[in-house]
């Protein structure tokens, strides 16, 4: 009785799952794949099924196409997809941050800085996000490292929930 | 007792952040996301530079790769406490358990205390780690909750929900109450009237206390022990008990100071908020001189390692005095710099 019960949980509980491992698929950084445009998913991912079922095609699609139905109100991609992969939709490929290289580094933030400009703009943007402002805080002011809780090749973090309960989703 | 200034944004934070200013300023390269593994030994027992994962991304221990780092001089150890290292601290006070969270921020672990031991460092006072008695189970972290309870006692009452009556000195010192809240076994409540909230308590904190629900607001005393499970009768008998203490200024039960501004709890609404301590600074670590060079165990400086702060020991004693840890760091990291600085460089 109680497994029948439960039975449309798990079952749930198991698509949720299976989901989350097609769109955090296993990151394959191959260098050699550098000039694959971002909405080629077959190109880096093979057969495996990375969009939701019912997806439309999107070899042909920059970010600003996947905007048209992807707003940050209705169906956002807030942590759904791997900032790289934001970039790479947006034209940013790897060599653009990572130079030509067959063995990419980590990069310092001062990369993210150089296209998105001084942390104090970005801090001025966000002063209105509740509860807080996610780019300035007493502790580190606008110095905060940007890949602290900006992740390119894994799931972003809100890093300052390791001692407030902000809560922040962390594109 | 005066005993430190406040820096602007009213945590210790700051002066990092003026001295990596500075740092950057003068060239000083920063490495961030390395994490030491070990120290490196010549064969004259020497310190030679240290071992790192490079690229390091905590707490993942397969991430990154070794690089080594060669010290010309010296290797200062500023690497903190390790109240956040639950498997080192039971060693050592086997009753802080996973059940105790910690103030300080999640790397602050072990490692390189440990890593100077194996090198041949003395460590001292190893168990005598520190638990704020302020903090809230409610919250996370250092949160609000501790600026509520700091400011309110001598004005309002610790009560142990099971008995509805207090239990121990609310002005007593950190390990005494921190121990006695252990020993009960459970949070207890820390509360004041509007009276003593007012004044005491910086709106700030009030606010943003609340607003996590660590800190309640309640219109009756009665509302309030409902709130906990508090026995209302004896609860009440308690707070008449108290506030015959307030009148008279004197503390027949706990000899708490009641200080002389201090007004019966009679005004609602009521605050209250519950205490489980967590873990918050270890006064033991490397044993140093008075030139923060690091003691091996034969007595004698181990040859190119200095320390300072929270990583050393002996400094505080048993109840490091809130404020004056950011003393023993400058003091000291001043210390160790410039004689580590003024070391031969040995190749």
């Amino acid at each position: 009785m109680k497994i029948k019960k439960l039975a449309p949980v798990l079952f749930c509980l198991l698509v949720f799952l299976a989901a989350g491992r097609l769109l955090w698929a296993e990151a394959r950084l191959d260098m050699s794949k550098a000039g694959v445009k971002g909405g080629n998913c077959a190109a880096c991912h093979g057969q495996d099924k990375v969009l939701s079922k019912g997806h439309v095609d999107t070899k042909a699609m920059n970010w600003e196409a996947c905007r048209a139905c992807h707003t940050k109100d209705n169906l956002s991609l807030t942590g759904k997809l791997p900032n790289s992969h934001h970039h790479l939709l947006a034209g940013v490929g790897c060599i653009e941050c990572h130079g030509k290289t067959k063995t990419p580094e980590e990069l310092d933030m001062d990369k993210c800085v150089s296209c998105h400009g001084p942390t104090e703009g970005l801090a001025q943007k966000t002063k209105d996000i509740k509860p807080t402002n996610p780019h300035t805080s007493p502790h580190y002011g606008t110095d905060l490292d940007c890949n602290l809780c900006h992740h390119q090749h894994t799931r972003s973090e809100d890093f300052c929930g390791q001692c407030h309960s902000f809560n922040f989703k962390t594109p | 007792m005066k005993r430190a200034h406040g820096t602007i944004n009213q945590s210790g934070s700051e002066v990092v952040n003026k001295e990596l200013a500075k740092a950057r300023e003068i060239g000083v390269k920063v490495q961030m996301r390395a994490k030491m593994e070990r120290l490196i030994v010549n064969k004259d027992g020497r310190v030679v530079g240290i071992e790192v994962r490079k690229n390091y991304r905590f707490p993942d221990e397969k991430s990154g790769s070794a690089a080594f780092i060669k010290a010309k001089k010296a290797v200062v150890l500023a690497s903190g406490g390790f109240s956040r290292d639950v498997r080192m601290r039971m060693i050592h006070d086997p009753r802080l358990t996973d059940r105790y969270e910690s103030t300080n921020q999640p790397g602050a672990t072990g490692e390189a205390i440990l890593a100077a031991c194996k090198a041949g460092a003395m460590d001292v006072q190893m168990d005598w780690i520190q638990l704020g008695p302020w903090t809230s189970p409610d919250e996370k972290g250092f949160g609000f909750v501790p600026l509520f309870c700091e400011r309110l006692v001598g004005y309002g009452p610790m009560i142990n929900p099971k008995t509805g009556k207090r239990f121990f000195k609310e002005t007593g010192n950190r390990k005494e109450r921190a121990d006695a809240i252990i020993l009960l076994g459970d949070p207890v409540i820390i509360m004041g009237d509007t009276y003593a909230v007012n004044k005491q308590v910086f709106p700030n904190a009030l606010q943003k206390g609340m607003e996590v629900g660590a800190i309640k607001k309640f219109d009756t005393l009665e509302a309030l022990a409902r709130e906990y499970n508090i026995p209302v009768d004896a609860f009440l008998n308690e707070i008449k008990r108290w506030n015959g203490f307030v009148e008279k200024k004197k503390d027949d039960d706990f000899d708490c100071i009641i200080f002389k501004d201090a007004r019966p709890v009679l005004e609602a609404p009521f605050y209250a908020a519950r205490l489980w301590p967590k873990v918050h600074h270890t006064m033991g670590g490397l044993v140093i001189n008075k030139d923060a060079q690091v003691m091996s165990l034969d007595f004698n400086p181990v040859k190119g390692l200095y320390a300072a702060g929270e990583a050393t020991g002996g400094v505080h004693g048993a109840v490091r005095l809130g404020g004056v840890a950011m003393a023993d760091c400058i003091v000291f990291g001043r210390v160790a710099g410039k004689n580590a600085a003024a070391e031969k460089a040995w190749s």
